[in-house]
């Protein structure tokens, strides 16, 4: 029989990449198996941000580049995660999907994309059109960019805020809930449920105007 | 007290993991939720449908992965260790002694990590820049190209040097010396050497 206090006690939820983690940490070879699980997401991440291929690349090697000689400073945080989620913890909803790792890992990406970002500002180069125009035939890119730049959906996002356009890509793209999101982007998750249902409406204006 | 922004939200959020569980099941029709704005979910499930994840390109992925692997420290080459590509043929190194070492302390204790492993699929294929005896073999295009011609060289060279066992191919190569070597002589001298060349 459990008293209140057991009954109260939940299993503490660790990160599922702890494993990964811990054996990259013993051995920095090991950390090809969390590059191999996450460099899609991270791609894609940088892709939908940076609409160019090459910067994508580039962003993408930087922020690995960065996990790895800062994986021995990464803390899981299982439960500060769950303390900053509030009303999360207070409910219980922890979700089982929860990886403190791949927030660090994408607080690391939304520091490159945005100094990348920076960096364009200050020296434009190619738009995403143009850059899927120079993109080499073997390219797995250039199938999904010329199926993207067809995307009336695509479209109504490029056309998004930027902090919305981020959440409905870490949602949508990267399969991220939306506590995921708010510790990536640094904001509340009722911010981000407001930003994502906000987003959501833009989109849906956007696409009724353009079919007519 | 939730605003009637904030419900929405909430609402449109359950709506949206309950697209992505189904979609994670495999379940063939979406979730409904009809106090949702019907707009909202036309856009959830065209953004579902729309935005795609981007794999980046193998080469890329390989490249990168190398480069992560000599970062690390497993890998002690760089990337230019890599074999060049030459007219579509590759450049295979002499063995160096680096690559006959023994791959580490794990090696010696008989123990293989991943570090090991990386190190001894990389070791074949690459050419060290630092150590002296790799001089490099070219396997296929140019230099299969030039041994095909100098063996084609050789061969018509010993061709021309090997008498024939036939009596005919014998008289005309004598009629041709004689032609060629015995031009004072006339025609008919030549012949009669020729004849005299294929009674002996």
């Amino acid at each position: 029989m459990f008293s209140n206090t057991e009954a109260r006690v939940k299993p503490a939820r660790l990160d599922r990449d702890r494993g990964l983690v811990d054996a990259a940490r013993r051995d920095p070879a090991c950390f090809d198996a969390l590059y191999r699980k996450y460099l899609a997401q991270v791609y894609s991440y940088a892709f939908y941000e940076l609409r160019d291929h090459h910067a994508a690349e580039d962003a993408t090697e930087r922020v690995f580049m960065q996990a790895l000689t800062g994986l021995p400073r990464f803390e899981e945080r299982a439960d500060s995660f769950a303390d900053a989620r509030g009303a999360a913890k207070v409910s219980g909803e922890i979700p089982a999907d929860a990886s403190t790792f791949r927030i660090w890992l994408f607080r690391i990406a939304r520091n490159v994309v945005a100094n990348e970002r920076r960096r364009d500002r200050r020296r434009p180069v190619a738009s995403l059109e143009h850059a899927t125009g120079l993109a080499a035939a073997d390219d797995t890119f250039e199938t999904a960019a010329a199926r993207e730049a067809g995307s009336a959906a695509w479209q109504a996002v490029a056309r998004l805020p930027e902090d919305r356009r981020r959440a409905v890509v870490l949602r949508f793209v990267d399969e991220m809930s939306t506590a995921e999101i708010a510790e990536v982007m640094g904001r509340s998750e009722g911010a981000i449920r407001v930003l994502l249902h906000r987003a959501l409406r833009s989109v849906a204006a956007d696409l009724r105007a353009r079919l007519g | 007290m939730l605003g009637g922004s904030s419900r929405d939200a909430r609402r449109t959020e359950r709506y949206l993991d309950g697209l992505m569980d189904a979609e994670e099941r495999g379940a063939t029709e979406a979730p409904m939720d009809l106090d949702l704005d019907p707009a909202v979910l036309y856009a959830a499930r065209e953004l579902r449908a729309g935005l795609v994840r981007v794999h980046p390109s193998f080469r890329f992925e390989e490249g990168l992965a190398a480069r992560l692997a000599q970062a690390a420290g497993a890998a002690p080459g760089t990337p230019s260790e890599q074999p060049a590509q030459v007219f579509g043929s590759s450049i295979a190194p002499f063995r160096s002694p680096r690559a006959t070492a023994p791959a580490g302390p794990a090696a010696r204790s008989g123990r293989t990590t991943a570090r090991d492993a990386l190190a001894t699929l990389a070791a074949p294929r690459r050419l060290s820049l630092t150590s002296r005896p790799s001089r490099p073999l070219v396997v296929g295009g140019v230099g299969v190209a030039s041994a095909a011609i100098s063996i084609g060289a050789v061969y018509v060279a010993w061709r021309w040097s090997r008498a024939s066992q036939t009596p005919m191919v014998r008289a005309a190569r004598a009629a041709r010396f004689g032609r060629a070597y015995a031009p004072g002589h006339g025609r008919r001298a030549a012949v009669l050497h020729g004849i005299i060349g294929v009674m002996s």
